[in-house]
């Protein structure tokens, strides 16, 4: 079954990140593909996540998509205008690549080509309008499109930023575009996502669309406060770091503190699956998913 | 047409411009710019939305979203891409609290017709290239805050 059957039937669905690596050697997302074929239904290929340059990531879902996996590629505004964002839509298609991710995209300032011009030339929340337009036939410039793409839309959500109320808002807007599945940024503030889970079950809001928690396993206390310090919008409590600091093997813990949440996050209403980014410590997916008792479902 | 479906979410080139109509774009920029550029530090985007976002200027956001922020809004309501200044999108939400027009950030703004970029917005509104501003429209309903 697709991830999109799974979605529409209202199963509890696992999607996974795999970030593409910084050459051209396709072989390293072969090997990574290993760790994603059990209890995944979806593996996330970023788009030169940050604004760092990596392999392609429909050329990385093409080879994701002949070793099994289901791929859901990821498109970002900062790199593509409607025309180079389109034909890269209509080309993933042919491929066969039925899932897309639709993001604003990481600012160039934090990658490795500060010097960029960006182009943002629409918002995640015009681009899901446009690709769920694409699927009904349609250019953004009004004309036909004789066989569309079936693309399966996907947007993302930041319970973590501030002012909550507008993400509620954003979220609304994203869904009245088109988005069918909400990937959410980690959650390791509980209290915070419960609140914003809050308000969207009062607009009935995870209904019309699959909430998919995120997750992040961090590996060392020296991870986590990188996270803090480097990755914007991003929401820690201090207990985390105190757990951290105290654990013996911090290895170990950051695996706990991860099941222990996805278990936490399951009780949740309107939850309806888990994103793992497990951020080039991809060999840890199955084993946190064992742990979770989430590999046979 | 085909174009309706398309034209919900963006601001489609209807016609060629007129000679004459440049020219009045011009003149009408002119004085646009007067009080905009003052008051809202106006960015010239020909296609204007200030009446949706509680009259602060969207298009000052390093992204230049137009439908709310991105994930990237730090505690406080700090940019994420120069943290030094505040969200611009923050501003505007808390913004739109005092003067009660959180409604109007519901919708979805449309995509931007960037040929209109530095042409006025008030001739865009008359010679119908753009929407009228909320201003003139009905006040939609406020279901909530």
């Amino acid at each position: 079954m697709t991830l999109r059957e799974k979605i529409t039937m209202g199963q509890f669905v696992v999607t996974a990140e795999m970030t593409p690596p910084q050459d051209a050697d396709g072989d390293i997302i072969r090997r990574k593909a290993v760790h994603f074929h059990k209890g995944v239904d979806g593996v996330n290929i970023t788009d030169n996540q940050t604004a760092i340059v990596r392999l392609s990531s429909i050329a990385a879902a093409k080879i994701a998509l002949e070793e099994g996996l289901e791929p859901i590629i990821q498109m970002t505004c900062r790199d593509r205008n409607r025309i180079a964002i389109q034909s890269d839509l209509l080309g993933a298609a042919a491929l066969g690549i039925e899932n897309v991710l639709c993001l604003t995209g990481d600012h160039q300032r934090f990658g490795n080509h500060p010097e960029a011009r960006s182009v943002f030339d629409l918002d995640s929340v015009q681009l899901i309008a446009m690709v769920q337009r694409l699927t009904q036939g349609y250019f953004l410039s009004g004309e036909t499109i004789k066989k569309p793409p079936a693309l399966f839309i996907g947007g993302a959500a930041n319970p973590f930023a501030d002012p909550l109320g507008f993400r509620v808002i954003r979220l609304a807007k994203k869904i009245q575009a088109g988005a069918r599945f909400i990937q959410t940024q980690p959650v390791y503030d509980l209290d915070r996502f419960q609140e914003w889970m809050e308000g969207v079950r009062a607009q009935g809001l995870n209904k019309k669309t699959a909430i998919l928690a995120g997750i992040m396993p961090v590996k060392s206390l020296k991870a986590l406060l990188h996270m803090e310090n480097e990755v914007p919008g991003i929401r820690i409590p201090k207990s985390c770091f105190t757990r951290m600091e105290n654990a013996e093997d911090q290895n170990e813990e950051g695996v706990k503190m991860a099941v222990e949440m996805i278990l936490a996050l399951r009780e949740i209403d309107g939850v309806q699956g888990i994103h793992l980014m497990p951020m080039m410590w991809e060999s840890v997916t199955p084993r946190i998913l064992d742990e979770a008792r989430l590999l046979n479902r | 047409m085909s174009g309706e479906k398309v034209r919900e979410i963006a601001t489609l080139e209807k016609r060629e411009w007129g000679k004459g109509e440049k020219r009045i774009s011009r003149i009408m920029l002119f004085f646009e710019d007067l009080i905009k550029i003052p008051l809202f530090r106006c960015q010239k985007c020909g296609e204007c939305a200030l009446s949706s976002t509680a009259w602060i200027c969207s298009q000052r956001c390093p992204k230049r979203l137009r439908n709310g922020p991105c994930g990237g809004t730090g505690e406080g309501g700090t940019c994420e891409v120069y943290p030094e200044r505040k969200c611009i999108w923050y501003k505007i939400y808390y913004r739109s609290i005092l003067l009660r027009r959180l409604p109007y950030l519901r919708y979805m703004v449309k995509v931007h017709n960037w040929s209109l970029e530095k042409t006025s917005a008030w001739l865009n509104v008359f010679t119908k290239r753009i929407d009228p501003p909320t201003l003139f429209s009905k006040r939609p309903k406020q279901h909530d805050t």
